[in-house]
């Protein structure tokens, strides 16, 4: 594949989801300016790559490029935030308190309702990596599982798992009285 | 009553759509029967809305846009995606959505397609359907009611498409538009798949024996043949459920 070939191979796959692109690497990163740098990284990675992609899910292709890209980012610029996996989750999973589906707690659905924009940033900002971009590639960029688990390199228990935790703990933050 | 580890994953599942038939109309069942799971599906549902409603998109700065540009080389761009900046913001919006594109229309509308002009038509759908996503929104006439979207093209083509309610089967109409396909105008259906988008293309069918499954650049096609046109669906929506799209439209019953 010559470079003009790449170029129109790149525009025709990796353009059309820039926005994705960069609304997952912000979520993933925590902040816009570090997003840019990310997004910018990952192009240049898919473009180096458009000729390895054979067809299929472009949208999954390219944010897969951009997690990696975000996560490689953040072990240089700071390796003392990212926290290990299998530790998070089965931490979480001793957490997870068995009231959180106590019957009869409307009032909690209505204040998870009335949470406006910078308690939900907020709250979505403050959860751990793993289940934050699981989270958004579900609920803001409408993906299904099966593309998660593609995205995120695991199994679709663990995306169902990371789901069930981050939508967990934001139910607890945005439903609790304060 | 408390719900185990593993309810809570299937009531995700659930809620997500991502239950088979069968298992959701078992679980359905069991939220039924349990006030604790119903409390908490109220409760995942009201954060999934909220989420929806009030998080702002991301989209990519202008200056990204261009820095990228500038990095693969602007004379690679295509017409389609040079027409994009105006339309960012919303843009952004259905980029997340999947999208089928189904142009569908009569044999006395359209020039015929042999087989040697297969790849041009396709492209042009493919093309057609990338130009909805980038556009304000992917459609001229909004509407779920068929009885709306039918007789806008009767003013504006020959011949309107058959249109078949599937709202049923998962996909509600989402309006129409006009794409030009070679150098003709075709009606172009839009379906929405949960909070997808979807897009699907019929022309006369020539004899051009059917390719029936294919992805270009990541965009899927899957075409039909049914009597005197050939059906062709455009989508990053993956193969099953394209096909799932497919055979509900075959299925359906088109209005009166």
């Amino acid at each position: 594949m010559d470079r003009e070939d790449s170029k129109t191979r790149f525009t025709n796959v990796v353009t059309p989801h820039l926005d994705d692109a960069y609304g997952l690497a912000r979520w993933v990163t925590g902040n816009r300016a570090d997003a840019e740098d990310v997004v910018q990284e990952a192009c240049l990675r898919a473009l180096r790559g458009i000729a390895g992609f054979t067809g299929g899910n472009a949208r999954a292709w390219v944010l897969t490029i951009v997690r990696n890209a975000a996560y490689d980012w953040m072990r240089k610029n700071r390796s003392r935030t990212v926290v290990h996996v299998d530790d998070l989750e089965a931490v979480e999973r001793m957490q997870m308190p068995d009231d959180a589906a106590t019957a009869g707690d409307n009032p909690e659905t209505a204040l998870i309702a009335r949470a406006d924009e910078a308690k939900l940033e907020t709250a979505i900002a403050d959860l751990p990596t793993v289940f934050r971009e699981t989270l958004v590639l579900r609920d803001v960029q409408g993906l299904d599982y099966r593309e998660i688990a593609t995205i995120t390199g695991v199994p679709i228990g663990t995306v169902m798992s990371r789901l069930a935790r981050a939508r967990g703990r934001l139910v607890a933050t945005l439903g609790a009285d304060t | 009553m408390t719900s185990t580890e593993n309810d809570r994953l299937l009531l995700n599942a659930y809620v997500d759509g991502e239950l088979d038939p069968a298992h959701a109309l078992e679980f359905e069942q069991r939220i039924a029967a349990d006030p604790a799971l119903a409390a908490e599906q109220a409760r995942i549902e009201a954060l999934r809305r909220v989420i929806a409603q009030r998080l702002p998109r991301e989209t990519a700065s202008p200056e990204l846009r261009r820095r990228i540009s500038a990095m693969v080389g602007q004379s690679a761009q295509p017409r389609a995606a040079r027409w994009s900046a105006g339309w960012r913001a919303d843009w952004g919006r259905m980029a997340a959505s999947v999208a089928v594109a189904f142009v569908v229309g009569s044999a006395a509308t359209y020039m015929a397609v042999g087989p040697r002009d297969q790849q041009p038509v396709v492209r042009d759908l493919i093309a057609s359907h990338m130009r909805s996503l980038m556009a304000s929104q992917p459609f001229d006439v909004a509407s779920s009611d068929r009885h709306t979207v039918k007789p806008w093209f009767n003013g504006k083509l020959p011949q309107s498409p058959r249109v078949v309610d599937l709202t049923a089967q998962g996909f509600a109409l989402a309006g129409g538009r006009i794409d030009v396909i070679g150098l003709t105008p075709a009606p172009t259906l839009v379906y929405r798949h949960r909070l997808h988008l979807i897009s699907l293309t019929a022309l006369p069918a020539a004899e051009a024996a059917a390719t029936p499954r294919r992805a270009i650049d990541g965009y899927n096609v899957v075409e039909w043949t049914d009597g005197p046109l050939v059906y062709w669906a455009v989508s990053d929506l993956a193969t099953p459920e394209l096909d799932d799209f497919a055979k509900a439209f075959r299925n359906g019953e088109a209005e009166p």
